[in-house]
């Protein structure tokens, strides 16, 4: 068998896996399952949320030791699901390793929805959540306005390659400013704290928190750890995108706002 | 109080498309969702905290991840997190927030304070179902 490609192969596996917003011990796992395939004795992986570290030993034979370095995290689980159905099938030897890593190369960059269905579900998706909270029809139409602004700003901005922290911020600032002008300019909606803190929901860190979680239960503390921090650093930015927008309406209009 | 349901479980399956879920994973994702704001608004209409409220929440959805995870062979986290979504604590977050504006900072910390402690009951019951699932898994895998 060949090693090196192998090594490439659950690389690639664990890179699209981690790109894509899977947990680490997941993404190790995989990697490890796929390594276990091989006839080297040692198998060791080490997986942080920004790289991937595998190696393969044996006593007679030269070490082999591969690192991946991964940016650009996204969050894509059809994607996940793919990589993780490539390693099943490849570790029960239904498929062979070249097609296993074809396909893999393929899902890495296989099409999910279309760019405006994508914007139409930030906005419904804002828009139901005002309903969630018990919000009025009213509130709920000013949020999914809200929601579509939030949601083209989001997809342009990610298509020109934009950081996530200034994303958010501007994002949330935009849907506070939306929601502001609802009430007070055409005095259309009920609830001011309703309406933004629905329409800010599609850039709530929730898949930061919820692997987060998961990496420190594991025990992968310096990927627990790193996710928090993502966690708070995301938190922070729509915090300050919503204060600016309300404090510069405190400014312009004086006090009371709920 | 089943408008809410009902809506949630759209707003799980919109999120689940933002997260750019397959296709036919949509409608249990959704339904995962559902459950878990169903639980959480049950606790609230029986007078419990929103903490408890939020505990069961994820530990139902939790619990539905993990088991719909296992039947259609795929990681449990397509399911858990746009099912999570709906009990993230955004209206904690944007009090405190508020109260920080109004420079109220008794309420900041009152705020802050029991926002911490509903991502943390949502951590615990992830933890617990997390747990387990693995026990179940190695008690199985023992038996084959």
């Amino acid at each position: 068998m060949d090693s090196k490609k192998l090594m490439n192969f659950s690389l690639t596996v664990g890179e699209v896996m981690l790109k894509n917003g899977a947990e680490t011990y997941r993404v190790e796992d995989t990697i490890n399952r796929i390594l276990k395939t091989s006839n080297y004795k040692g198998i060791e992986s080490f997986v942080t949320p920004t790289g991937i570290f595998a190696t393969l030993e044996d006593e007679d034979r030269d070490h082999m030791t591969f690192i991946r370095r991964v940016n650009n995290r996204d969050i894509n689980l059809y994607r996940i699901e793919l990589a993780n159905a490539i390693s099943r099938d490849y570790c029960n030897r239904s498929i062979t390793l070249n097609d296993a890593y074809d396909s893999i190369l393929k899902a890495a960059h296989v099409p999910t929805y279309s760019k405006g269905f994508i914007v139409i579900s930030v906005g419904l998706a804002a828009g139901l959540f005002a309903i969630v909270l018990g919000g009025s029809v009213y509130d709920a139409f000013v949020t999914f306005v809200a929601g579509l602004v939030l949601g083209l700003f989001q997809v342009t901005m990610q298509h020109l390659g934009v950081s996530k922290f200034f994303i958010d911020i501007i994002g949330s600032f935009m849907t506070s400013w939306v929601a502001l002008f609802f009430i007070h300019a055409l005095d259309f909606g009920t609830s001011l704290d309703l309406i933004i803190i629905s329409s800010i929901m599609p850039l709530v860190p929730g898949v930061a928190i919820t692997n987060a979680v998961r990496d420190t239960i594991h025990g992968d503390l310096v990927s627990g750890a790193s996710r928090i921090l993502d966690a708070f650093i995301i938190a922070a930015s729509i915090a300050a995108g919503v204060g600016i927008a309300l404090s510069i309406f405190n400014s312009i209009y004086g006090g009371i706002l709920l | 109080m089943m408008i809410q349901v009902f809506a949630a479980y759209f707003v799980t399956i919109f999120f689940a498309i933002i997260f750019k879920t397959s296709k036919n994973q949509l409608l249990i994702s959704g339904f995962v969702g559902a459950v878990g704001w169903w639980g959480y608004l049950m606790v609230i209409h029986y007078d419990y905290s929103i903490v408890t409220g939020s505990f069961i929440g994820a530990f139902l959805v939790s619990l539905l991840a993990n088991l719909f995870s296992k039947i259609r062979k795929s990681p449990v986290t397509i399911f858990q997190i746009p099912g999570i979504i709906p009990l993230v604590p955004g209206m904690g977050m944007y009090k405190t927030l508020y109260a920080v504006i109004e420079e109220d900072y008794n309420l900041v910390a009152k705020q802050l304070f029991e926002t911490l402690q509903i991502a943390g009951s949502i951590a615990v019951a992830m933890m617990l179902i997390f747990s387990l699932s693995t026990l179940i898994e190695q008690h199985i895998s023992k038996k084959a």
